[in-house]
């Protein structure tokens, strides 16, 4: 292990994590923007052009509000759970490549924080760790609205993870490795959405579920429970969770743009650039979905999840495996 | 030299996490503790070479049953214990498997420190601990008790199934 590994592997750490806390605030602005002109509203648009500084200036004023712990909370457990998810966020960002490998003073750098040779059980593990910052956030403000959505986060974490394993491994099973970077490069010709259709569509709709966004965002259903898991969280804390819902945002599109969009593959333009041009395309559709579609219920969430996605999960792991033994691909 | 420092790193963490599995009161926190002791002891795994142990390790039993593990114990709202058995009876268990733990290590010390220890720079396998490794050996050499493995979840997901429909039949 020499200086130079070193040096490279913090420049990239860094590169990840600033894109990261840079990111968010331009995620939320769009959110906002987007959400409001679907609505017919203008969305924000005093501080700064175009009302692009209104979620930095949202930042400080959640920066400097006052940091509330409930008398009866459970105190450590409540200052640990909000950074939790954020945690396990950036460690699945790390295996996700973002560009083919490039020459920096004369080195072979890839554009990836590092190649783990099980990448996707790497990022499978993380963010069902991810689940942890939200049933303990739940349980330890010692209320009941919290813990309700603590319980129904873990309940739907446990149910759609199921799935969303199921729907990548069926791509693994065509690419016979699982480290990311070989994934992406085994899609120079063909991306794996045109033969894995429907592991997309399963994945994609497990991955909404596992970023508790709407319509599957129960644990959070202000309707219903205030605000869930987060009600007694004020200030950083807060923030800490709202970044982590969009970090995590990230993470799961980074996944479904490595495994079914070919990554950073592309004509003309740098890959870096396409990676990015696919990352906004996947959290527009986020932001679109939420914009569209009305929250679930919640047996007709558990319902769908293991009656529908499941089922057909392993359906689609079965005719994939059937194919390939029929081919005699492996 | 740093696999020396990580090893007791992550077996000391492990070991502080699983007594405090043990002496802390509140169910919760034991079930946390539990996942500090899974997650040590997949730092180990990975330090064995077993990366794909070690991320089935974090992903199965840290990332999902404990999961549950936490969902009950929260569903039923577990407030402190309620002992089992007597402060008698208990210490006479504990005294028990306290002495027979005891033997059992005295025995594998006695007998030449287990396989370990008699190979200790025994060369790995090319491809060991890989999935594609692991997959090879778990259709071949050891089909049989992962097929029996198969068989065991099988009917604990029936009987789940059985037992959870008696109840609103």
């Amino acid at each position: 292990m020499d200086i130079a590994f070193l040096i490279e592997s913090a420049v990239k750490v860094l590169i990840v994590f600033g894109f990261v806390l840079a990111g968010v605030p331009l995620i939320v602005w769009m959110e906002r923007k987007v959400i409001g002109h679907m609505q017919d509203r203008i969305g924000p648009q005093r501080v700064g052009p175009f009302g692009l500084l209104q979620t930095v200036a949202d930042g400080i004023k959640l920066f400097f509000k006052e940091d509330l712990v409930p008398a009866g909370a459970d105190k450590v457990v409540f200052i640990i759970a909000p950074a939790l998810p954020v945690i396990t966020a950036f460690l699945a960002l790390c295996v996700i490549p973002f560009g083919d490998t490039v020459t920096v003073f004369g080195r072979q750098v890839p554009l990836q924080v590092t190649d783990v040779n099980i990448a996707v059980l790497w990022i499978l593990g993380t963010t069902s760790m991810g689940v942890y910052g939200l049933v303990l956030g739940g349980w330890a403000s010692n209320s009941k609205y919290p813990l309700l959505g603590g319980l129904r986060s873990s309940a739907q974490m446990i149910s759609y993870e199921l799935a969303q394993g199921i729907s990548l491994v069926s791509v693994i099973l065509m690419t016979g490795t699982l480290s990311l970077a070989s994934i992406v490069r085994q899609q120079e010709h063909l991306w794996f959405i045109v033969p894995q259709f429907f592991a997309f569509v399963i994945y994609i709709l497990c991955g909404i579920a596992e970023t508790n966004r709407a319509p599957f965002d129960l644990a959070e259903a202000e309707t219903e429970l205030v605000a869930g898991f987060h009600t007694e969280f004020s200030s950083m804390k807060f923030a800490l969770y709202f970044l982590a819902e969009y970090a995590n945002m990230m993470v799961v599109s980074g996944i479904a743009i490595s495994v079914f969009f070919g990554g950073w593959h592309g004509p003309f333009l740098p890959p870096v650039v396409w990676f990015l041009i696919k990352l906004s395309l996947f959290l527009f559709f986020y932001v679109w979905l939420r914009a569209t579609f009305p929250r679930l219920r919640y047996d007709q969430l558990m319902a769908f999840g293991w009656k529908v996605l499941l089922p057909a999960s392993l359906l689609n792991l079965a005719v994939t495996a059937s194919v390939l033994a029929l081919a005699g691909a492996r | 030299m740093t696999e020396a420092i990580l090893f007791s790193v992550f077996s000391v963490s492990a070991v502080c996490f699983a007594v405090n599995v043990i002496f802390r009161r509140n169910a919760v926190h034991c079930a946390l503790h539990l996942v500090g002791v899974l997650l040590s002891v997949s730092g180990l795994f990975v330090l064995l070479n077993a990366q794909f142990i070690a991320a089935i390790q974090i992903l199965v039993y840290a990332g999902a049953i404990m999961v549950l593990f936490l969902f009950v114990v929260m569903l039923l709202n577990v407030k402190g214990e309620s002992p089992l058995l007597t402060p008698g009876a208990a210490k006479g268990f504990g005294f028990f498997f306290a002495v027979l733990a005891f033997v059992e290590l005295l025995w594998i010390v006695l007998s030449g420190g287990g396989e370990g220890a008699a190979h200790p720079a025994a060369a790995l396998p090319p491809g060991f601990g890989s999935p594609a490794e692991i997959g090879r050996i778990l259709y071949s050499t050891w089909l049989f008790p992962f097929e029996v493995t198969s068989i065991l979840l099988l009917i604990a997901v029936i009987g789940a199934v059985v037992l959870a429909k008696r109840k609103f039949a």
